[in-house]
């Protein structure tokens, strides 16, 4: 949800997704070639700074996104860091902190490429680039489905939610418990209800078994996509040089 | 209005019948007519059957007795008699939340003329211009679940005007609008009348009904009890009470200003506004009891 919103309200929003894409990529692929510590360091710096200025992610919300994925890199890091001896006993080692260090760079450059991605294009615009690549028509229109219904359910557990709470259904555990069952009950109903509403609407607009929408135009991306080829290119040969 | 002028129908439903799969009645021995370039309200209480009509008409269901025609032609049902069928009548649903499924306002309004098998440019005009038609120009490329519920049913709107039917049928379409949009909804509606669209909305709100509707079908437990223009059904207290209905507030209040000497005869005013617009013009007199500084 967060994530949503940012990438709507960034000042991205409207570069071809395409461009933002190319971006990425040659960040991934610069992180993946690069070698030496200082060079993964000053990949992420670009990649993250790319973000937050440019594209005016605002900081705490870049902060807030990446925490979940930064508590799983630092998790991998620790448990690197121990190492049963000869006798099969488990203490601290350093004999694998270049590696460590290496991984844990390599990931937080290829994590900034994601999140610059990811917060400044709706998912719209990404399944418009997938399409384009020609991904299988059945995985797009699920990802189109699904991205609807969250939103469709969310709104439907919410009022539910809030129609127990009035009626004090959540003023104990006891009757907390009870409410969240039946509300998840109903949600099955409800879920089964809308998605016959919608096949529907669907055949009512003269459905013709797969869900065709209009692409977005970018008049700008032809532009939009040497800029980002430029940058990715840069990347790229830095990584390269650095080998 | 004469027989011999009437245009010919465009939409003619004879003693159709439908029952759901579950057991319960839906329509009963249901005929009306629908005519070129009119103005139609769907007058009924809850459940007497208006939703189940509609979707009878763009071929949603299909009747277990009786004939829907055409232009004359009964009803195709193949695949292909159902997408021409579609593409001439739109239907847009009650509630936006379950008719809107793609992420984008511009994407949801092409589905539909994608789906007729236009090209990228033409699709392209055609949502551009739809979307000029309920006012959401701006709102193009905003997702679904940001947008009002208000937004949200014009782009229901937008998604079947962009398919060009001949004839539009709404759902319910003021149920839940504040008065601003409900009128800016029905200027949209009187202006694609005017275009030559047919269009019909049901709705349990007479006095919307009364003021906006050409003709009136009343319905009543899955029937169509009568139907006719506004402006002699609306006089008809005895059809109205038996489809749960109290006549038009503006013709009542009408009748008694009427009947007490204030306003004089003539034919009754559309609304409220324009029973008072007819006091207005009266010259106002002074009663005694009047307090002057």
């Amino acid at each position: 949800m967060l994530i949503e919103s940012t990438a709507y309200a960034s000042r991205w929003r409207d570069v071809a997704p395409s461009a933002k894409a190319l971006f990425a990529l040659g960040g991934i692929c610069a992180a993946w070639l690069a070698r030496s510590p200082a060079m993964l360091a000053a990949l992420t710096a670009i990649l993250m700074l790319a973000a937050l200025l440019p594209a005016r992610v605002p900081a705490r919300t870049y902060i807030k996104v990446a925490l979940p994925p930064l508590g799983f890199l630092l998790l991998s890091c620790l448990t690197m860091l121990t190492a049963p001896d000869a006798n099969g006993n488990w203490h601290w080692t350093s004999a694998m902190l270049p590696t460590i260090t290496h991984t844990a760079l390599r990931s937080l450059a290829m994590l900034a490429a994601l999140l610059g991605l990811v917060l400044t294009t709706p998912l719209p615009d990404l399944l418009t680039v997938l399409r384009r690549l020609h991904t299988p028509e059945l995985l797009l229109d699920l990802m189109i489905l699904s991205y609807r219904m969250q939103f469709v359910l969310q709104q439907a557990w919410t009022e539910s939610h809030t129609a127990q709470s009035a009626r004090l259904g959540y003023r104990g555990w006891r009757q907390a418990w009870r409410s969240t069952g039946l509300l998840a009950g109903q949600m099955a109903v409800q879920v089964w209800q809308r998605a016959a509403a919608l096949q529907s609407a669907a055949d009512a607009r003269a459905y013709q078994g797969t869900l065709r929408f209009l692409p977005a135009t970018h008049p700008q991306a032809g532009r939009h996509l040497s800029y980002a080829a430029v940058a990715a290119t840069l990347m790229v040969a830095l990584a390269l040089g650095d080998r | 209005m004469n027989a011999h002028t009437l245009p010919p129908p465009l939409l003619e439903l004879q003693a159709v019948c439908h029952t759901y799969p579950d057991g319960s009645p839906g329509l009963s021995d249901c005929s009306l007519t629908l005519r070129r370039g009119r103005r139609y309200a769907l007058l009924g209480a809850n459940g007497a059957g208006k939703t189940t009509l509609l979707q009878h008409l763009n071929g949603l269901l299909r009747p277990n007795a009786g004939t829907l025609r055409y232009n004359g032609q009964t009803f195709d049902y193949s695949r292909n008699g159902l997408t021409t069928l579609r593409s001439r009548v739109g239907l847009v649903f009650q509630n936006p939340e379950r008719q809107l499924f793609s992420a984008q306002v511009e994407e949801d309004v092409s589905f539909g003329p994608l789906n007729l098998g236009l090209g990228p440019d033409e699709v392209r005009q055609r949502v551009a211009a739809a979307l000029d038609a309920v006012g959401l120009r701006d709102h193009a490329r905003r997702a679904v679940h940001q947008l009002s519920f208000g937004q949200k049913k014009r782009v229901c709107i937008a998604g079947v005007l962009a398919m060009q039917p001949e004839l539009l049928l709404l759902d319910e379409p003021m149920a839940g609008l504040d008065a601003p949009i409900q009128n800016e909804l029905a200027t949209l509606l009187d202006g694609l009348a005017a275009r030559g669209v047919t269009v019909l909305l049901s709705t349990h709100d007479i006095d919307f009904a009364w003021r906006w509707a050409d003709d009136i079908h009343v319905m009543a437990a899955g029937r169509c009890i009568t139907s006719g223009p506004a402006h002699e059904l609306a006089a008809h207290s005895e059809v109205l009470a038996a489809a749960g209905q109290r006549p038009p507030l503006a013709l009542t209040l009408h009748k008694e200003l009427v009947a007490r000497g204030v306003l004089p005869h003539g034919p009754a005013p559309r609304s409220v506004d324009a029973v008072l617009d007819a006091l207005r013009a009266l010259p106002a007199f002074e009663s005694p009891g009047d307090i002057t500084a």
